[in-house]
């Protein structure tokens, strides 16, 4: 403990035409569970009022400050300094489109894949409140929410070198939604519906299993699997 | 709020994404085999010779049919075109894409995406050499012998081209396995990480075995061609002939 | 000037803004909402627990109904709600449940068979019916009778918030992200929109509607330690208030949650402790057994938080950068008890503290966590002072929580106002009366207001430094209207909550860039925080009694004579820096559930005189048995939009 920090920050906002693209260097004593968060803020309390990132939870369950820390795409609020060594580098998610500094519009990035994939449970009858739900198997429950507990943090687009490559991938974060509606009986949609969304090389097909996705995914999402299966579901569905 | 479906989706992704998997898949196992042939050598010149001539059909038909050889070449290097041709598609199109992806390994320091750039590297170059191999073989099939080939190995300098190949193909065709497996899912039972791990193990002691089987095989038409220097040309007859005679 | 025309304008994409805006959307009306997040990452994505409703599914709900939940929650609110709007609520959760459960929501279900569950330390198996199997399971939350709340594994308000979100663009309402509401548009006692900024550029434009919904969420982040989302800073309260016509209530009901983590604030759940955790001062002693030897560590939410905070006062807290703490000790529960039980906590403890609960003890403190008042609003949803202005969610004081919120009720109060204020809003908006003819005049001139002020800070002179002035409201209110107040504390903090204000006016900004610009951001919402700080401390100090989380230490005991009321709060004029209380009776004659004891520590209540009469005339009623028994104690059903008004079916039902 009692380390001195080095800090390396991206500074640049679009907005400004003074700013321009550069690095910057700031230090600060390090304190007992300090993560991240509370080295940012101390940051912009005491050296640098303007710097702009993005904090929601600051929990680690609402994905707003994913960042590339050390070169490597994680959420920044969960990331004690104590895991890090003296030197700090922070850069913002390449990915999506710079907002200024750190901060990124990685939520319009994911509204899009929403539209495109569109996640959201496809189906026709209308639903008497009143009446008892339908039941569904406790194991099917839990097996939905497994996959629906991506929080849409970007990580796995980051740590992607094929999205990285081309704009349109879907990423795994796509990858993976349709498998979470694809697996609930609810969404009455079929697999020639899915193929129109993910069938294609910007989607389940672009994929190159470089496995970025699975292993920075800070819930820890069975990406691999689930690619796989949606890959193999719709090869099928494409013969 | 069902999906009305607008657009008919073309079902040629997901049969080039097949395509390309079976290609490899097929290649990467004929690269086993290919590799236990050639190194026959280190059984002896004799046991080359054999497989050598079991491939022309020699113990079928009694007599020998090369082109046979060449038309299996052909088969071979088709594949390699049509696997070629769909890997082109994720290749970096241009000079953006290539720089982005290279910062990007650079900053992840992550095995499976380095392991990429070295497929596509690995294909790159056997693009290339692969084809002048192929075409050798494929132009004069009869010349594959325990002498023939040493000769061409040492004295024709082809061992710079082997040694790369070699190399390339190790690599590249293990890897491209580990990928395979990952990709569908195969062994993906239980827990897929562990399951992962395997393959990854697996994958490294694949590309090192056969990149220790294939330089000895390698040093082995060398050390023959080296001693045979003098004699390029000659064919090889086996020993049990030369008893006859 | 950009002028954007909508029916209903939604400020707020959290679970209350979306659902609202999905109603609105299905009633045909055009709607957009203004978020200053991404939708999916608002507050309410936070919330782990669950959500009550009385599907009674489970075998420990068994016999639950919309009577006993409406119960516990006036009982919960330590009678200060309006039961009926709480009847409303009850009437309404299963059916918000169900149509989650429909949308997509991957609600825990029951298993038929035998299970284990621990209950009060102890093992207990329970069977499930085969004919429950696969319907929505509930578990247990403190301040219940029954199992009533409804949950996905420990992410219920992700799970709900990602259904309401993706259902949004399934009916293609445009949500605008990182978009900030700065002024309301209004003109005697008409609302026509708002100001809004765009965080990303630094524009500012008007957005104008039929109705404007308020759905902002919490003020936690005014508190120097919250367990509330940092987004949480009371600006749709503060600019309610600023109209100078709405009206704010019961700013001073402020929840703390005992066990947070320190530094970060977040909150590890209370199951800690229902499974058999301790609490523990600096010397390792167990310390609540001396103080509640009954209940000890699981006494209620304000009275365990209470009594740590007494204790840290005694000097037995530990010292740490971040201030005192005490421990949370579940070492006791052994390690295979945590990885499978308390997930959530374990991560916690890794990600945040770099500990393993199963070694080490837990740094936990009582934290700021929920806000009860809001923007009062009618059943409606709707502001009594400014037609058109509707609030539901955390922003509003509809009122169901009264004094004290359940755990559970907050994210079905979300989904249930949602669901029933976009309904009347619809009404609203199709009644020729509200059309919009609001003047391009009016909007210009509140525009322009609006750009001065941001002007002002960029060129003024002031040398108040923000980030100082915000530091020291938020310790203010930490520690002079927290969980124990006095009358000279509070009035202290009244006071120099003013200066802040004072002070604030002062501020300048350094940093000239247009768009993205967290100094200028600072700067313009602080005295919009410090009026809300100010409007809580000064409830706070005329409140002279003890109701649910508001405790005064001169004041212990609940005084339903004087003060069985809500308090009410409105800003006059810009220039001032108090705001105007007034007191806003609730009506004894007309409760289904007359006053009562809570029952926790000793019984301390200075009764309403019309207190027995009622309740003798509700014992006779219920007594009688009638089959419209609601009816003659308290009708509701005619304040729900017709769709909603049928009975809730339940298994029972199903198979007599
Ligand atoms: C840690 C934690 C756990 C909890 N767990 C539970 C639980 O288990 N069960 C339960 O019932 N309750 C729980 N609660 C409480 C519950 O989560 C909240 O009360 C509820 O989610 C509030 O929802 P909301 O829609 O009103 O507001 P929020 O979800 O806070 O949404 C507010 C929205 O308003 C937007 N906004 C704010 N200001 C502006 C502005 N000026 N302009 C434009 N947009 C603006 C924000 O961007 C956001 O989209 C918990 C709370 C906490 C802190
Ligand atoms: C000659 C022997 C070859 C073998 C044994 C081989 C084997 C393989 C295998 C097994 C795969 C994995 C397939 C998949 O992921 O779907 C693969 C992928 C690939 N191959 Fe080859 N290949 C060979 C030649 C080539 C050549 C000549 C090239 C270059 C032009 C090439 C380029 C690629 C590329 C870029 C990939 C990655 C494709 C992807 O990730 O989807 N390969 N190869
Ligand atoms: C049907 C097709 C093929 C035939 C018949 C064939 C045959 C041979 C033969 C006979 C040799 C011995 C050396 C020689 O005679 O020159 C050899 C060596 C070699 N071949 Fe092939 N080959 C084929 C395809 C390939 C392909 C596709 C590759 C790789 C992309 C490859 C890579 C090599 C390498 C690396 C060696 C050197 C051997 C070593 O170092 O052990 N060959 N091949
Ligand atoms: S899949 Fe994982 S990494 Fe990707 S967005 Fe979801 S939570 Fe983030
Ligand atoms: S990193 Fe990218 S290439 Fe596929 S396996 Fe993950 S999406
Ligand atoms: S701030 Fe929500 S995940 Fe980090």
């Amino acid at each position: 403990m009692k380390r001195t920090l080095n800090f390396n920050i991206f500074r640049y906002n679009p907005q400004d035409p003074a700013s321009h693209p550069h690095m910057e260097a700031y230090t600060l004593q390090e304190t007992a569970g300090m993560t991240l968060f509370i080295a940012l803020n101390q940051i912009r309390e005491l050296q640098a009022p303007s710097l702009a990132f993005d904090f929601v939870c600051r929990a680690g369950v609402c994905g707003s400050c994913s960042m590339l820390i050390n070169g490597r795409p994680r959420l920044a609020c969960r990331t004690l300094t104590e895991s890090l060594p003296d030197t700090i580098t922070l850069l913002p998610l390449p990915t999506f489109e710079l907002i200024a500094d750190l901060s990124v519009n990685s939520g319009k990035w994911m509204r899009a894949m929403s539209e495109r994939l569109e996640t959201w449970v496809h189906s026709v009858e209308e639903t008497d409140l009143d009446r008892i739900e339908l039941p569904m198997d406790p194991d099917l429950a839990e097996h939905i929410y497994e996959l629906d507990r991506c929080i849409e943090c970007g990580c796995c687009v980051t740590a992607c070198g094929t999205a990285q490559m081309r704009e349109d991938f879907i990423g795994a974060v796509g990858i993976n939604k349709i498998a979470r509606f694809k697996a609930d009986p609810r969404d009455q949609r079929n697999d020639q519906d899915y193929y129109a969304v993910v069938g294609d090389d910007d989607g389940v097909f672009g994929c190159m299993s470089l496995l970025g996705c699975q292993d920075v995914c800070p819930k820890e999402l069975s990406l691999q699997t689930q690619i796989a299966y949606i890959r193999r579901k719709m090869a099928f569905a494409g013969l | 709020m069902k999906m009305m479906i607008t657009k008919h989706p073309s079902a040629w992704p997901a049969r080039f994404d097949l395509m390309q998997s079976a290609t490899g898949l097929f290649l990467a196992l004929f690269m086993w085999l290919h590799m236990f042939f050639v190194s026959s050598i280190l059984l002896g010149k004799d046991a080359m010779w054999t497989v050598a001539r079991f491939f022309e059909g020699y113990f079928f038909f009694g007599t020998n049919f090369p082109l046979l050889v060449s038309g299996f070449v052909a088969l071979i290097f088709s594949l390699i075109i049509i696997h070629s041709a769909l890997a082109l598609r994720k290749f970096p199109a241009n000079w953006k894409q290539y720089s982005r992806f290279w910062q990007h390994m650079r900053s992840m320091r992550h095995a499976d995406t380095t392991l990429w750039l070295v497929q596509v590297v690995t294909g790159f170059i056997m693009f290339f050499l692969a084809s002048v191999h192929l075409y050798v073989m494929l132009s004069r099939p009869e010349l594959i012998g325990p002498y023939a080939s040493a000769d061409r190995v040492w004295s024709l300098r082809m061992w710079p081209l082997y040694l790369l190949l070699l190399f390339a193909v190790e690599l590249h065709g293990a890897v491209g396995l580990y990928r395979l497996a990952i990709k569908w899912g195969w062994f993906d039972r239980g827990d897929p990480q562990s399951t992962r791990r395997r393959l990854k193990t697996a994958k490294w002691i694949m590309s090192i075995f056969f990149l220790v089987l294939g330089l000895a095989t390698l040093a082995a038409y060398i050390k023959i061609g080296i001693d045979h220097s003098a004699n390029v040309g000659e064919l090889y007859t086996p020993s049990w002939m030369e008893v006859q005679q | 000037m950009k002028l954007i025309y909508t029916d209903v304008l939604v400020i707020g994409g959290g679970l209350a803004g979306m659902r609202t805006a999905i109603g609105v959307k299905r009633r045909g009306l055009d709607t957009l909402v203004l978020s200053l997040v991404p939708a999916k990452r608002s507050h309410s994505v936070a919330a782990q627990g669950g959500m009550q409703a009385s599907l009674a599914n489970c075998v420990k709900a068994a016999g639950d109904n919309e009577d006993i939940h409406f119960q516990d929650t006036v009982r919960g609110s330590d009678w200060g709600c309006d039961q009926q709007v709480a009847r409303m609520f009850t009437h309404m959760a299963p059916k918000a449940v169900r149509e989650l459960a429909a949308w997509g929501v991957p609600w825990n279900r029951v298993r038929k068979g035998e299970h284990e569950v621990v209950i009060n330390g102890q093992r207990v198996t329970l069977t499930a019916p085969a004919k429950a199997h696969g319907l929505i399971t509930a578990r247990d939350f403190g301040g219940t009778k029954k199992w009533r709340t409804c949950y996905t594994s420990d992410g219920t308000g992700h799970a709900m918030l990602y259904t309401l979100g993706d259902q949004a663009v399934a009916a293609s309402i445009p949500v605008e992200e990182r978009k900030e509401a700065m002024a309301l548009i209004h003109d005697q006692g008409r609302c026509y929109g708002a100001v809004v900024r765009d965080l990303i550029s630094g524009e500012l434009s008007a957005y104008l509607a039929k109705a404007t919904v308020m759905a902002t969420g919490g003020y936690g982040r005014i508190y120097g330690v919250s367990t509330n989302a940092i987004i949480n800073e009371g600006i749709g309260q503060a600019l309610a208030l600023e109209t100078g016509v709405a009206r704010l209530a019961n700013m001073e009901a402020v929840q703390f949650h005992p066990t947070a983590i320190v530094p970060a604030g977040i909150l590890v759940t209370e199951g800690c402790r229902g499974d058999g955790g301790l609490l523990r001062d600096k010397d390792g002693h167990r310390f609540m057994p001396d103080y509640e030897p009954d209940k000890k560590e699981l006494a209620s939410r304000d009275v365990v938080s209470r009594r740590m905070a007494e204790h840290m006062r005694k000097g037995k807290g530990v010292a740490s950068p971040y201030g005192d703490h005490l421990w949370l000790d579940i070492t006791v529960l052994g390690e295979a008890h945590i990885n499978k039980n308390l997930r959530e906590v374990k991560d916690i403890c890794q990600y945040f503290l770099g500990i393993d609960p199963s070694k080490e003890w837990i740094p936990v403190r009582p934290t700021q966590h929920y806000s009860m008042g809001g923007i009062r609003t009618d059943y409606r949803g709707e502001s009594p002072w400014l037609s058109g202005l509707f609030a539901c969610g955390e922003v509003a004081c509809w009122d169901m929580h009264g004094f004290n919120r359940l755990g559970g009720n907050s994210v079905a109060e979300t989904v249930v106002s949602g669901m029933l204020v976009s309904e009347y809003i619809a009404d609203f908006c199709q009644k020729p009366e509200n059309d919009l003819t609001v003047s391009t005049h009016l909007a210009a001139e509140f525009l322009q207001r609006e750009t001065d002020k941001l002007k002002r800070l960029f060129t003024s002179s002031g040398d108040e430094n923000a980030v100082a002035i915000r530091k020291r409201m938020e310790q203010i209110l930490m520690e002079k209207v927290g969980l124990f107040r006095n009358g000279e504390h509070l009035r202290e903090a009244v006071e120099e909550l003013q200066q802040l204000l004072i002070r604030s006016r002062q501020i300048s900004v350094a940093s000239q860039a247009q768009g993205a610009n967290p100094e200028l951001v600072l700067a313009y919402r602080l005295p919009r925080m410090l009026k809300i700080a100010i409007g809580i401390a000064l409830g706070a100090l005329q409140r002279t009694e003890s109701r649910g989380a508001h405790y005064r230490e001169d004041h212990p005991e609940r005084n339903d004579r004087d003060w069985l009321n809500r308090t009410l709060c409105h800003w006059n004029s810009e220039d001032d820096t108090l705001p105007v209380l007034d007191y806003e009776p609730l009506d004894v004659n007309t409760m289904e559930l007359p006053p009562g004891f809570r029952g926790y520590g000793t019984k301390n209540i200075i009764e309403h005189p019309a207190t027995e009469a009622r309740q003798t005339q509700v014992d006779r009623i219920t007594e009688a048995a009638p089959s419209d028994l609601n009816e003659q104690l308290m009708p509701f059903r005619h304040l729900l939009p017709e769709k909603y008004r049928g009975d809730n079916e339940r298994l029972e039902d199903s198979n007599p």
